[in-house]
């Protein structure tokens, strides 16, 4: 998955008022076999959220112990690196993750 | 205008490491013109299915490719809807006779997959997902193992009532020669199987294959008369849904099949209970238990009940879902997957599928599905 500075800077646009929303577990699993970038990271969550803003979204769950993974349980959006590793760019790339609260 | 299959052709599904791309489509359309008593001469345009060649063997082009393969110079398009590429080129292709621009085409679906790492392979199908599904870290077992999420906890519905259907699909998947795997499992081995994505494990889930299948169709009512028992495509729909599966309003259902079902069976003029035998896209266990609600052949919540009685199942049910073994059983290479439901569909309704016969089957549908749902192409055969 290439993401180049271009796309990048544009997606940024966006991020910040993503942050820091309230919202609920609607469905979720634990990815065990990721794709290529991922690798180091799994296994990791990623879950469906239902947001208090009425919006849905699709996050990577940080900060997870495994009682976290039940449908209704409450979570918020941060702001955390997308991969331990830059994009090979040398632009560290953020997006919106989820974290149980 | 009567949009007439001549014959078709799939080669074996696996890991064939021994044959290229270019062998595999040429089993294919070889056969589907042996099958057809014609010569290449006689086809008009190629349409090709394929997802993945540009970005796993650096090959776009394809058409033309596979149009030199074939050893003509003739129009050759390449379609490309995820999962259902294959789907999507028939529709094409079809669409092309409908309006008269050809007589007789070929339908090519070629996928080339085990010459790569799985890590290589999932991240080129998660090209079929969203932005956000991307970064996500998300992979296509894990975005239907949400939707597998929800069903279960709306439904009440366990992971063992799930395996069910993976173990029906190997045992059809059994009878069928040109297979994957052609072992019988249980519910248990399923139950068993690695975890890919919770709930989904192992065998919950279709594997990563080679192969290719190839069907060539016409309106040109001289050449199908000579067929001793001519089968006819009365319905071609195709539907699509958001890219993004989250944000959609139910996780439980794929509109696009059901506009897609519903609009086939109303041009096929009949209902969903006509349908003697279905070849269904279970990419993944849930995509059958969900397929077989949102096509009308059960009701809602009530599909991966009904696959664990027996419904679905050779020799017990009413209407036989995925004959062939499916895609968990006889293989998923992607673009070639709507071919080779439109062949075994064909034999089925022809009558020489061997042991895998549904007895007296007479209209035939094939379910091809892209993305999550993002896409979906639906075909109604009769004898």
């Amino acid at each position: 998955m290439k993401i180049t500075p271009v796309k990048l800077w544009r997606r940024q646009k966006k991020v910040s008022s993503q942050i820091g929303k309230k919202g609920k577990i609607i469905a979720w699993t634990i990815i065990r076999i990721p794709s290529k970038e991922f690798t180091s990271q799994a296994p990791y969550p990623v879950i469906i959220a239902s947001l208090e803003s009425k919006e849905k979204m699709i996050l990577q769950l940080v900060d997870w112990k495994m009682e976290d993974l039940k449908i209704g349980r409450e979570i918020m959006t941060v702001l955390r690196r997308l991969f331990t590793e830059d994009g090979g760019d040398g632009i560290i790339h953020y997006v919106i993750k989820g974290k149980p609260l | 205008m009567k949009i007439n299959i001549l014959g078709g052709a799939t080669t074996k599904f696996g890991e064939l490491w021994s044959i290229s791309p270019r062998t595999l489509a040429n089993e294919a359309m070889d056969g589907a013109l042996k099958q057809s008593k014609i010569k290449s001469s006689q086809i008009d345009a190629l349409f090709v299915g394929n997802m993945l060649a540009g970005i796993l063997g650096n090959q776009a082009n394809t058409a033309s490719l596979f149009a030199e393969e074939l050893g003509v110079q003739i129009p050759a398009f390449r379609l490309e809807g995820a999962c259902a590429s294959g789907g999507l080129a028939l529709h094409n292709a079809i669409n092309s006779l409908k309006a008269g621009a050809y007589k007789t085409v070929m339908v090519l679906g070629v996928e080339k997959m085990t010459d790569h790492n799985s890590d290589d392979v999932t991240t080129a199908l998660m090209s079929a997902g969203s932005d956000e599904e991307r970064t996500s870290g998300a992979t296509f077992p894990g975005l239907y193992a949400l939707m597998a999420r929800a069903y279960m906890q709306e439904y009440g519905i366990t992971e063992e009532i799930l395996a069910s259907v993976s173990v029906k699909n190997h045992f059809h998947g059994s009878f069928n020669p040109k297979a994957q795997f052609k072992s019988i499992i249980t519910v248990g081995d399923v139950m068993r199987s690695g975890k890919i994505a919770d709930p989904l494990k192992l065998l919950d889930c279709s594997p990563i294959s080679d192969g290719a299948a190839a069907v060539v169709i016409t309106s040109d009512s001289v050449l199908a008369r000579r067929l001793p028992k001519p089968i006819l495509i009365t319905a071609s729909e195709v539907a699509t849904d958001t890219l993004s599966l989250y944000d959609r309003k139910s996780f439980t259902t794929l509109s696009a099949v059901v506009t897609a079902s519903q609009k086939a069976y109303e041009n096929a003029g009949i209902k969903p209970q006509d349908i003697d035998a279905a070849e269904i896209h279970d990419c993944f266990s849930i995509a059958e238990a969900m397929a077989v609600e949102d096509l009308g052949f059960s009701k809602k919540g009530q599909g991966a009940k009904d696959i664990s009685e027996n419904k679905y199942t050779l020799g017990k049910g009413k209407i036989i879902s995925n004959p062939s073994g499916g895609l968990k059983a006889c293989g998923h290479p992607v673009g070639a997957t709507g071919i080779k439901q439109i062949i075994e569909i064909t034999e089925q309704l022809r009558g020489v599928a061997g042991k895998r016969q549904v007895k007296n089957a007479k209209i035939g549908l094939t379910h091809n599905v892209g993305g999550t749902g993002t896409v979906a192409a639906v075909h109604i055969l009769e004898a």
